[in-house]
């Protein structure tokens, strides 16, 4: 419909309420205020940059001298490390086993969501940053089947489907509390194993 | 600034947008207040329409600038900082309308104003401005937020469809059944 097809009263309705609202620097001030109260937010890509950003340091005599001794020390253990008992250098050493780190992504869970007529089905979580292009849905050979296999850490994630553009919540999961950002997500727990 | 095709209040180059998120991200409180300058009047304009008064609307107003700073961080410069707003925006509407049901219900009067209205050539006026918005008030939320993203922000129904998560073609039908709605009371007051 345009509007050119409007009643002329709908018409007239639309016109007068798309008339700016009159709106004073007293209620802005009152959000940056508010908004001066919080704490800033964190820029997630700039992590690396700021822990490796040169920065100044200062020590008094005393901590200098304590730095000194440490760094000493640390060269001296090093030393023995590469070092054998009678003084020669090792060679070929194996490497000192450390305990294995949990593995970041441990557990496979497929998303599944039925969409006959849907030409792009992609899903969205916390696991992949909200990114609505990056995890498309594959169609498989069942009608209007979509399907995907992410490993996911164990916990809770939040995530939603985006069907032809349309954010649309997991029909056959516990819905998550809203999120202020319009969308309806959706639940999924990963304990640990497969959820395939 | 200028308006989108779609009438968004956009910055006058997309990266002003960006380039005073990344300030924000940086550290500087104080770059959000051109943002919050650049698309305060256009989010008002809706809240207000939307929830019906000025109280109301400045709360939805508060707690949108507010949880978008709070997210910021989420924000991806590939999506139009606008949009990402606006979405935020119309669920804190929602969230308000949906606190203010449980406290009160909006009073809907006769209105001997609607008798007229529409025969006179529209002035605008405080007279005029309450008016329609009792008129929009009337229209169940989801028909209103749809005919006021779509008439009032003249948005697209690809836009309207990405910013609340609702279907195209329930999208155009709540716009047709606003519009339906509006008509059918000018068909009453006339025959009156």
């Amino acid at each position: 419909m345009t509007d050119s097809e409007l009643h002329p009263y709908v018409e007239w309705i639309a016109r007068e309420a798309r008339r700016p609202v009159v709106t004073d620097q007293a209620a802005r001030d009152r959000v940056m205020a508010a908004v001066r109260a919080e704490p800033a937010p964190l820029h997630r890509l700039s992590i690396w940059s700021r822990l490796l950003a040169p920065r100044a340091f200062t020590f008094s005599p005393a901590g200098g001298a304590l730095l000194a001794a440490g760094l000493v020390g640390i060269g001296v253990f090093a030393g023995s490390m590469a070092l054998n008992r009678d003084g020669r250098m090792s060679v070929g050493r194996p490497p000192v086993a450390v305990a294995p780190q949990l593995p970041v992504s441990n557990t496979l869970v497929r998303f599944v969501y039925v969409a006959p007529n849907a030409n792009q089905v992609y899903v969205v979580g916390d696991f992949n940053g909200w990114d609505t292009t990056k995890t498309p849905l594959v169609r498989t050979a069942s009608n209007g089947v979509w399907t995907v296999a992410l490993p996911l850490s164990a916990g809770r994630h939040t995530y939603s489907f985006v069907v032809d553009g349309s954010w649309s919540a997991d029909p056959h999961a516990p819905l998550a509390p809203d999120d202020g950002f319009g969308h309806a997500n959706s639940v999924k727990l990963v304990r640990g194993g497969s959820s395939l | 600034m200028t308006s989108a095709p779609g009438g968004w209040v956009i910055a006058k180059d997309m990266s002003d947008d960006a380039a005073d998120v990344q300030r924000v991200l940086a550290g500087d409180v104080d770059a959000y207040a051109a943002l919050v300058d650049r698309y305060y009047d256009r989010c008002a304009r809706y809240a207000v329409r939307m929830l019906g008064n000025r109280d109301d609307a400045e709360d939805a107003l508060q707690a949108t600038f507010l949880r978008a700073y709070r997210a910021l961080n989420r924000y991806q410069e590939r999506d139009r900082f606008s949009a990402w707003l606006y979405r935020i925006l119309v669920n804190q509407c929602r969230s308000v309308a949906a606190r203010r049901a449980h406290r009160d219900r909006v009073f809907i009067r006769e209105e001997a104003l609607l008798l007229n209205a529409p025969d006179r050539t529209p002035n605008w006026s405080g007279e005029d401005e309450e008016f329609v918005q009792r008129v929009l008030n009337e229209l169940d939320p989801l028909l209103r937020e749809a005919f006021l993203l779509k008439y009032i922000d003249e948005m697209s129904y690809e836009e309207m469809s990405a910013l609340t998560g609702v279907g195209i073609s329930a999208l155009k039908m709540r716009v047709k059944r606003a519009c339906d709605r509006l008509r059918e009371r000018w068909e009453r007051i006339k025959d009156d």
